[in-house]
C-alpha cells in the first residue's frame, strides 16, 4: 500500500478519440472513429461515445463502421495529439495532488493524502479532479478507493465520481459484472468458459491456481478482482518543457490560414499552464514543412504570460517576419515555463499588475528617466549615512515578513479636533534629503551651532539644536568618514539635519525634517 | 486611521505644506501602511529627496516600493506619475512634486484624476503648495504645531518628534461652508 490510504483514479474513456476531440472540439458533437492503416486495411482503433452508441467498436473495419454509422467522421490516429493529451491530463491531476502516477493512456492515479483540508470530502476532491481535466479539454470519470486497482474499477462503473467507502471495496467490487470491464479476448473467453460472471466470482478463486493456469495476465485479473495493489507507485513529475502539437491534413501556405491553427494549439497549451499555475517565459515554435524539413523559431516573451491571445499575436508577428520556406503541415509549440507569482491575499487589495502591463510601464519609465532612476530601493548593510542601492522592481508575494526593527507597531498617533492629548503612538519623522548635501557656513557658540549661513541665500539663526551625534566608519579603507550630526530648528520655522564633516572640517546641510 | 482618511482608491488626494510641516512623514506613513500589507506602492520623486534608509526604519517594506527619480525634471515626473496611475495593480501612486512646483494645467490635472479613477489607484500628490486644484478629491494642508526635544539636561540632545496639524482645505462634494476638519499627528 506504500503508506497510501486513499487513491483516486482519473479515467478518460476512448482516450485516442478524446485526444482528437481536444484538438478539434467540434468533433464532440459528431460520431468519431479513430482509424489506422492504409485502405482497404483501415481499422478502427477507438471511437467516441456517439459512435459507440451506433455500434462502432474498436477493431472493426472501416467499411463496417461506415455502414453502421453513416455520418461517421474518421480521423487518423495522432501520436502527437495523444501525447499532448496524456501530459495535459497528468498536469491537471498534478494541480490537485503532488503524487500522481500514469497508469496508461487516459488513466492517472492520484494520491489523496492530505487533500481533505484543501478541497473537502472525497466526492469534492473527485469533482475537483474532473474540473481540472475539463479545463484542459478532457472529460474524465473518477473512482476513489483504498487501492489503485479498486479505484480503477470504480472509475469504470457507476457514477462519474464513484467513491467506494473505506472497508467496503471488496464487497462493492464483487458485484461488478465482468463484461463491464475490458479484458483480452483470451481472458474473456476463459472467464466465460469457467462460468464467471462477476469480479466476486473471480476473486473467490485461489490466486495461485489462477496464476498457474492463466499466467501473469490471470494474476493481474485476480488482483483486479480483489482490489489489491502489488506494484509500487511510479510517481510522475512535470517536464521542463511543455509541448503541444497538431498536424493538419492539408498544406497551409498563408499566414491567415496558419493563425487559427496556432491559436488552437496555444489555447490548449495555455490551459495546461494555467491548470499547473505556471506561465510561459519563452516559446519554441516548430513548423513541420511539406518539403520534409522543419522551420524552428524561438520567441522570448517580454514578461511571463499564460494568455493565448497576446502570445498568438507575438508568434504571428514573428512568423510574418520570418516566414517558412515551404507549406506547413504541422505545428508544435514548446513552452519554457516559470512559476506564476502569487497575488496579494487581501480581499479588498487590488491584484498585482499584469506582468505584461508592468513590463510595458517599466520599459516606458526607463526610457523616460533612465534605467538608473527606476527600481526598488534596498538598504545596504552599512553604517554609512544614506547607504542604499537601487535594484530592479519585481512584484513580490504576500507580505509575511515582520516590519523593520524600530518601526512602531501601529501608524502614527492621531487626535481629532479638540482632543489635544492623544499623541500616544507616534509615527516616524521623515527626512527630505539634499543630494548632494549643501555646504553651509556655521557660527558656533559654546561648541553648538548658533547661526547657519547659506551661500545660496542669506543666513538664519538657530532657535534650538540637539546633538552632537558622532559617527564614523570605514577607517580601514580609503573611503573613511567621520561626522557629527546636529538637529537644528531655525528661525524660519524649518528643522534641518546639520552635519559637521570632521575630516574636511566642513558643515553640510544633509536634509530637512518634514 | 489617518491613512484610510487620506487615501481613496480611484481618487486623487493632495497633501501640501511648507518644509518641516510633516507632509513627508505622512507620505512615509502612507507608504508603510500600504506596503506592510503586501500591496504595491510607487513613488515618483521629483527632487530625489526620498530617504530609503529612514523609510525602512519607519517600517516601509521597500521591496514593495517602485521608486522613480526624476532628478528635478518636473515634466518627466508628471509623465511618470501619469504612466503609473494608468497601470492597475498599484495600491498607491505618490507624486512628490518638491518645493517649487508649477501649477499643473487644468487638462493635465484632470488627466491624472481620470487615470486614477480608471485604474482604481490611490493617487497622492505631495508638495509645498497646491498644484492640481479642483482635480483633487481631497486637499489637505499640513502645518507644524510643535517640536519635542529630549535630553538628560537643560541642553537637548535629541529631536524627539514633531507634532503636525492637518486641516481639510477641500473635499469633493462637501459644502464650502462646512467647518474645516483638523487632525493632529505626531511623527
Amino acid at each position: 500500500m506504500d503508506g497510501v490510504t486513499r487513491v483516486a483514479c482519473v479515467l478518460v474513456e476512448g482516450f485516442a478519440a478524446a485526444a482528437l476531440e481536444r484538438c478539434e472540439p467540434v468533433l464532440r458533437e459528431q460520431p468519431l472513429a479513430v482509424v489506422t492503416g492504409a485502405p482497404p486495411a483501415t481499422r478502427v482503433v477507438e471511437a467516441n461515445a456517439r459512435a459507440r452508441a451506433d455500434g462502432v467498436r474498436p477493431g472493426s473495419s472501416d467499411a463496417d463502421a461506415t455502414v453502421r454509422c453513416p455520418g461517421l467522421v474518421r480521423r487518423l490516429a495522432s501520436l502527437d495529439a495523444e501525447a499532448a493529451a496524456r501530459h495535459a491530463l497528468l498536469e491537471a491531476c498534478l494541480a490537485v495532488s503532488p503524487r500522481v502516477e500514469e497508469a496508461g493512456p487516459g488513466l492517472v492515479h492520484v494520491d489523496l493524502a492530505g487533500l481533505r483540508r484543501l478541497f473537502g470530502d472525497e466526492a469534492a476532491i473527485g469533482q475537483q479532479l474532473r474540473r481540472q481535466a475539463r479545463a484542459v479539454g478532457l472529460e474524465a470519470r473518477v473512482g476513489i478507493a483504498a487501492s489503485r486497482t479498486a479505484a480503477a474499477v470504480a472509475a469504470r462503473v457507476g457514477p462519474t465520481v464513484h467513491v467506494l467507502a473505506p472497508g467496503a471495496e471488496r464487497a462493492t467490487l464483487a458485484a461488478v459484472p465482468l463484461v463491464t470491464l475490458e479484458w483480452s479476448e483470451a481472458l474473456a473467453a476463459t472467464f466465460t468458459r469457467w462460468g464467471l460472471e462477476t469480479l466476486g466470482d473471480l476473486a473467490a478463486l485461489p490466486r495461485d491456481g489462477v496464476g498457474a493456469r492463466l499466467g501473469a495476465a490471470g494474476l493481474q485479473a485476480h488482483d483486479r478482482a480483489t482490489g489489491i495493489d502489488r506494484t509500487p507507485w511510479a510517481l510522475w513529475s512535470a517536464p521542463v518543457f511543455w509541448e503541444e502539437a497538431q498536424g493538419v491534413e492539408w498544406e497551409i501556405t498563408t499566414l491567415p490560414a496558419l493563425t487559427p491553427v496556432l491559436g488552437r494549439v496555444l489555447e490548449r497549451l495555455c490551459a495546461r499552464l494555467v491548470a499547473a499555475h505556471l506561465v510561459a517565459d519563452a516559446l519554441d515554435v516548430r513548423l513541420a514543412l511539406a518539403s520534409g524539413g522543419h522551420h524552428a523559431r524561438s520567441v522570448a516573451l517580454a514578461a511571463p504570460l499564460a494568455e493565448p491571445a497576446p502570445i498568438a499575436a507575438l508568434l504571428t508577428l514573428d512568423i510574418e517576419a520570418h516566414p517558412p520556406s515551404a507549406p506547413v503541415t504541422g505545428v508544435a509549440l514548446s513552452a519554457r515555463v516559470v512559476p506564476r507569482r502569487a497575488a496579494p491575499g487581501g480581499l479588498w487589495d487590488p491584484p498585482p499588475p499584469a506582468p505584461r502591463d508592468l513590463a510595458a510601464v517599466l520599459a516606458r519609465l526607463t526610457t523616460l528617466v533612465g534605467s538608473a532612476n527606476v527600481g526598488t530601493p534596498v538598504v545596504v548593510d552599512s553604517h554609512r549615512p544614506d547607504a542604499w542601492a537601487l535594484v530592479g522592481f519585481e512584484v513580490g508575494g504576500p507580505d509575511t515578513a515582520p516590519s523593520a526593527p524600530g518601526a512602531p507597531a501601529e501608524p502614527g498617533g492621531v487626535s481629532s479636533a479638540g482632543d489635544d492629548s492623544c499623541d500616544a503612538a507616534a509615527g516616524a519623522l521623515a527626512l527630505r534629503r539634499l543630494r548632494p548635501p549643501r555646504t553651509v557656513t556655521v557660527e558656533t557658540r559654546d561648541g553648538r551651532p548658533a547661526y547657519v549661513g547659506d551661500p545660496a541665500g542669506g543666513g538664519t539663526g538657530v532657535v534650538t539644536c540637539a546633538g552632537p551625534w558622532r559617527a564614523s566608519g570605514d577607517w580601514w579603507d580609503v573611503d573613511v568618514w567621520a561626522r557629527d550630526e546636529w538637529d537644528v530648528a531655525l528661525a524660519d520655522n524649518t528643522v534641518w539635519r546639520l552635519v559637521h564633516d570632521r575630516l574636511r572640517n566642513a558643515w553640510l546641510l544633509e536634509g530637512v525634517y518634514d | 486611521m489617518l491613512v484610510h482618511q487620506l487615501l481613496r482608491q480611484g481618487a486623487m488626494t493632495e497633501l501640501v505644506g511648507p518644509l518641516s510641516s510633516g507632509r513627508t512623514s505622512l507620505l512615509t506613513l502612507c507608504l508603510r501602511d500600504v506596503t506592510r500589507h503586501g500591496r504595491l506602492a510607487a513613488l515618483v520623486d521629483t527632487d530625489h529627496a526620498f530617504d530609503p534608509v529612514g523609510a525602512a526604519a519607519a517600517g516601509v517594506e521597500l521591496r514593495h516600493v517602485l521608486w522613480v527619480r526624476a532628478e528635478g525634471q518636473r515634466r518627466r515626473a508628471l509623465k511618470a506619475a501619469d504612466l503609473l496611475a494608468r497601470c492597475p495593480g498599484f495600491a498607491l501612486v505618490a507624486l512628490d512634486v518638491g518645493e517649487s512646483p508649477p501649477r499643473l494645467s487644468l487638462g493635465a490635472a484632470f488627466r491624472l484624476r481620470l487615470a486614477a479613477r480608471r485604474s482604481g489607484v490611490a493617487l497622492l500628490v505631495v508638495g509645498a503648495r497646491r498644484v492640481v486644484g479642483g482635480a483633487a478629491a481631497l486637499s489637505i494642508a499640513a502645518r507644524r504645531d510643535r517640536l519635542a526635544w529630549a535630553g538628560p539636561g537643560p541642553v537637548p540632545r535629541r529631536l524627539a518628534g514633531m507634532r503636525s496639524e492637518f486641516h481639510l482645505v477641500r473635499k469633493q462634494g462637501a459644502p464650502a461652508t462646512a467647518e474645516a476638519e483638523r487632525v493632529w499627528w505626531t511623527a
